[in-house]
């Protein structure tokens, strides 16, 4: 009686070598392995990027706190009782209205204006995210000198 | 031959039942891995959600409150940071140079700090809120163990100065409370941000709105002003032993409140520290009061602008009046014959008030009452305005007496903002401006000016023009504790009783005395309202003249109101300069 598929199947002892097909898998492997490689170099650059810039926000709040600070810290100086003070203690005092002479000046207005303040406007995203310009071989050239000098390191 | 043995052949019938199992099998996990794909979003979301929670943090980014400036750009209130400090005791690798550095740093006492730095818990509260400095001292230790998280403060650089008009923040520097804090909290406190950041790869994500700080706000008071107003205004209450006191003054052209002051008062830096709650209310708007007689001068301008008297309008005066079964009386109980309206204002009858009132009826005289905002918030920008109560007939417990009561200031409760916002109209030829305290809002998007409206034209420029002559001649004759030297000035002070359940109190220390002044009289470029609650001297004009006159003194220098006679050498100069230029 011939031999069953499945007689076939599990009297299959042998395997056959292919060496066009090993070829062709450790080439896939190294293809893998490469654009794994990219992968994460490019990951472990662009989270030392953002590790970067999390420091600089870092700093930029210290820096925005202690400013704040600083205004503050002025406008406690320059509060009415202590200019008032300082004034009299220098020889100053409250003018009375005997001491004032009043001139007519043309196109006065004698209407009190009040301080035009303006915050500082933070920068537009658009404005302050640089341009994409980048092309494929100045990538490639980039990796390249990131990877140079991370075996350039490692010499060090 | 020899057939299979028995077992291959009990295999051999079931194998295709296993295949055909198998290949079932396999089919129901294809079609779910097909299905897996095509989840109802509600169930991909939750899912992405699960995976994003394994790979991704949230990150609160808090919203800056809006700044607070007075009209010339001085801050009054902007934001700091305080930390609260925490230590992991785990984490620590040298507990006693620790517990040095700290010391040195907080200034607190090495025992107890010991004990938490050396503590079995997971987490130990150290000390908070600790100033920026020594946040920032503790930060540059550079140590693990440590955890320092930050604490928005609101920071009142002017202490106490205008501290009802500023308001206090509850919360962290969350929540607005009182003046225009709480007015404005919507404004000012800007939105708080969750955004999401991916730590796999690490990611700051860069589309932070734009409009998530709060707005800066730009306010009409003078802050010279402010000072100088509230300096009288202590010295008085003080002097006067009063109770409290309230200063507002009002530019009425534009309905710019320049300064408001009340004293007693408190300071927003440390307003938890404060032990009378009734010091977190501001009695400039949220405390409703019987005016007493200065509403006399609204009376008249009402009867003159509905026509029921004329400037020539007299009466016989005898003292007292009987109106819905009560009797009215003048001052001292004193008869003044054949007496016209100025006499009524200048001798502040109140059976002369109560006449004109009877003479307009209700429905002419609540309704002026209504025009000149009585019984309803004035809308000025601050927290927590009460309108008042103002009774017309058909409420409950209105009665007769309610009128002639009501046409010398009592059995009605105003604000001082509107008695202020009352008489600016007069004093700007009839026109009632909307009171302001915010000038300028500004954010991201830019500046937003708040413009002066016109709420009404409340009587004509004429009848303006007539009850500020009156006003005049109540400084001059009746109130002479409020002139100037060189200015005009039209005002007028009043008394008002306290009443009680069972009538009215008696005694030192028993009446609100309220004054109202108009600087220069012709052509107001500012309005003062003096009001002081138990004095020990029961008559306005005793009073707060005297107090309107200090403030006035100082307030031409400040604004620049050149006296009567400069103004006068001014305009004839201007005269000639247009006639020589034409």
């Amino acid at each position: 009686m011939s031999q069953t598929w499945f007689q076939h199947t599990f009297n299959r002892k042998r395997f056959r070598t292919r060496n066009q097909a090993t070829a062709m898998a450790i080439l896939g492997v190294a293809v893998l392995l490469l654009l794994g490689g990219l992968y994460l170099s490019q990951v472990a650059s662009f989270a030392i990027t953002n590790r970067g810039i999390e420091d600089l926000i870092s700093r930029r709040d210290q820096l925005k706190r202690q400013n704040e600070q600083l205004v503050g810290e002025i406008a406690s100086f320059r509060t009415v009782p202590r200019l008032y003070a300082r004034a009299v203690e220098i020889g100053f005092r409250p003018a009375a209205n005997s001491d004032i002479d009043y001139l007519l000046i043309e196109g006065y207005n004698p209407q009190r204006g009040y301080a035009q303040l303006e915050r500082s406007v933070s920068i537009p995203l658009e404005e302050a995210a640089p341009v994409y310009a980048q092309t494929f071989s100045a990538w490639l050239e980039q990796q390249f000198t990131l990877l140079r000098d991370q075996f350039d390191s490692f010499g060090e | 031959m020899q057939g299979p043995s028995p077992q291959k052949s009990i295999i051999q019938a079931r194998l295709p039942f296993v295949a055909v199992f198998l290949v079932l099998m396999a089919a129901y996990l294809v079609i779910n891995l097909a299905n897996f794909q095509f989840f109802p979003r509600s169930v991909r979301q939750e899912l992405e959600k699960i995976g994003s929670s394994v790979t991704n943090t949230t990150l609160r980014v808090p919203a800056e409150r809006g700044l607070i400036f007075d009209r010339d750009g001085e801050p009054l209130a902007f934001n700091i940071v305080q930390y609260r400090l925490g230590v992991s005791p785990a984490l620590v690798a040298n507990d006693e140079a620790l517990m040095k550095d700290l010391a040195a740093i907080l200034d607190i006492n090495e025992f107890d700090l010991f004990r938490k730095i050396s503590s079995e818990n997971v987490w130990e509260f150290i000390a908070g809120p600790i100033s920026a400095e020594q946040g920032q001292a503790i930060a540059a230790l550079d140590e693990i163990s440590l955890g320092l998280e930050e604490i928005p403060k609101r920071f009142y650089p002017q202490g106490t100065l205008a501290a009802h008009v500023i308001g206090i923040v509850l919360d962290e520097g969350l929540v607005g409370s009182l003046g225009v804090e709480g007015a404005y909290n919507d404004t000012l406190s800007g939105r708080v941000l969750d955004l999401s950041i991916s730590n796999v790869p690490f990611y700051l994500p860069e589309d932070r709105p734009s409009e998530q700080r709060g707005k800066d706000i730009v306010l009409t008071l003078d802050r010279d002003v402010q000072f100088w107003v509230e300096s009288e205004l202590r010295a008085a209450v003080e002097e006067f032993k009063a109770y409290r006191g309230t200063v507002i003054v009002m530019d009425p052209r534009d309905g710019d409140v320049l300064a408001l002051a009340n004293y007693p008062t408190m300071d927003p830096n440390r307003f938890l520290e404060i032990e009378d709650p009734s010091l977190l209310e501001n009695p400039a708007v949220q405390d409703a009061y019987e005016p007493g007689s200065i509403m006399q001068v609204l009376t008249v301008a009402s009867a003159l602008e509905t026509g029921t008297i004329s400037p020539y309008w007299t009466y016989n005066d005898t003292g007292q009046l009987e109106v819905g079964g009560q009797k009215i009386y003048n001052r001292h109980f004193q008869a003044h014959g054949t007496a016209d309206a100025a006499t009524v204002l200048i001798r502040s009858l109140n059976a002369g008030a109560a006449t004109i009132g009877l003479e307009m009826g209700t429905a002419q005289f609540y309704s002026m009452m209504r025009a000149f905002g009585f019984g309803q918030p004035t809308g000025v920008g601050l927290f927590a305005e009460v309108p008042g109560e103002l009774k017309i007939p058909g409420d409950t417990n209105w009665s007769e007496s309610y009128l002639g009561h009501n046409s010398f200031g009592q059995d009605l409760q105003v604000t001082s903002m509107q008695l202020i916002t009352a008489f600016s109209a007069l004093a700007n030829d009839g026109i009632m401006r909307q009171p302001r305290i915010v000038r300028q809002v500004i954010g991201e998007a830019g500046v937003e000016e708040a413009r002066p409206t016109t709420v009404r034209r409340v009587v004509s420029a004429e009848t303006a023009a007539i009850v500020r002559d009156m006003m005049i001649r109540v400084v001059r004759e009746g109130a002479s504790g409020g002139f100037i030297r060189g200015y005009t000035i039209a005002g007028k002070p009043g008394t008002a009783w306290i009443s009680t359940a069972v009538g009215q109190e008696y005694g030192e220390h028993s009446s609100i005395v309220t004054f109202v002044g108009a600087v220069p009289a012709y052509n107001p470029q500012a309005v003062i309202l003096v009001k002081l609650d138990r004095p020990n001297e029961y008559y306005g004009y005793a009073v707060t003249p005297q107090v309107f006159k200090r403030i006035a003194d100082r307030l031409v220098i400040l604004l620049e109101i050149p006296d009567d006679d400069v103004r006068n050498r001014l305009e004839a100069a201007k005269t000639d300069i247009s006639t020589d230029g034409r």
